[in-house]
């Protein structure tokens, strides 16, 4: 399970940052690769079958630069309208990978993004993460559940 | 420009409904975005929420009517996207009326908005192209 929802977010970021941000070239890394400055840390929660939360790390930079390609506009800082934006992204890449590994044995649901602070602290079943690499810079992905009992 | 033109479903009635919403939403973002001081952007704003309340809802149940009328099966799950997005800017506008015209709330709904219109017209409507594609239906008008 844990290789299959890693599976599902590396593929569902790449479609959506094809289609939406016209992105073809991502490359999937260790997470141990990722470094960042200043970063908006989104958390999109699962339940269901599964419990837990999947934390989208985008650096600024990169946030400034999704909200430009979808806008066409120029974005100095990470506001409340570029949090929000790239908050749906993450909702976005979360419920595509929620459709795509559902079935009627694996029933799971994901709550509205949240902006948090990665708590690296608490303990999960399964984890995994992944730093994606792309052309206007890297995200990293954990990605952290536990079976229902 | 918002609007791309890969965004096209073949559906020259939807399209051209898509292409005045992208024109309104960018009209939008740029009044949001302007360093004009909010108060003057308030008219301008207010203008264009009451705009997308009635213009989306129109366009939304003019594309489920297509949908029909080409059988699309993912008919009852894109109508539910349809219906949290109304329900999303009826709530929001609610609330800034409530709040006095707050910005902040303001900067959310339209970064949300950018974020989900996109994906929505470049993902999920392009699936309405590719069945009546499929079907020998494109270019078919209700």
């Amino acid at each position: 399970m844990k290789d299959k929802l890693y599976k599902a977010f590396i593929d569902a970021t790449h479609n959506v940052f094809k289609l939406m941000l016209n992105i073809s070239e991502i490359s999937a890394q260790q997470a141990e690769d990722f470094r960042c400055e200043e970063e908006i840390d989104i958390s999109i929660g699962i339940v269901g079958d599964l419990n837990g939360e999947v934390v989208f790390r985008f650096p600024a930079e990169t946030s400034l630069r999704i909200v430009n390609i979808m806008s066409g506009m120029h974005f100095e800082e990470v506001d409340a309208f570029v949090t929000s934006a790239i908050s749906e992204i993450a909702n976005i890449i979360s419920g595509n990978v929620l459709t795509a590994i559902s079935s009627d044995s694996m029933k799971c649901d994901i709550l509205p993004p949240v902006q948090c602070k990665l708590d690296k602290d608490r303990e999960y079943e399964m984890e995994t993460s992944c730093c994606i690499s792309t052309t206007i810079g890297e995200i990293c992905l954990v990605i952290r559940v536990n079976r229902a009992s | 420009m918002l609007w791309k033109d890969n965004y096209e479903l073949g559906v020259p009635h939807i399209d051209a409904q898509h292409k005045e919403l992208f024109r309104r939403v960018e009209s939008f973002l740029k009044v949001l975005r302007s360093k004009d001081c909010w108060d003057e952007k308030i008219p301008k704003i207010n203008e264009t929420l009451e705009f997308m309340k009635r213009y989306v809802v129109e366009h939304f149940h003019d594309e489920e009517e297509y949908q029909r009328s080409i059988d699309y099966p993912g008919y009852e799950a894109h109508k539910q996207l349809h219906t949290g997005m109304v329900n999303y800017v009826v709530e929001v506008s609610k609330k800034y009326e409530e709040s006095n015209n707050d910005e902040q709330l303001m900067q959310e709904f339209g970064g949300r908005l950018l974020a989900w219109l996109i994906n929505h017209v470049a993902a999920e409507d392009q699936r309405i192209a590719d069945y009546a594609i499929k079907k020998g239906m494109s270019g078919n008008e209700r």
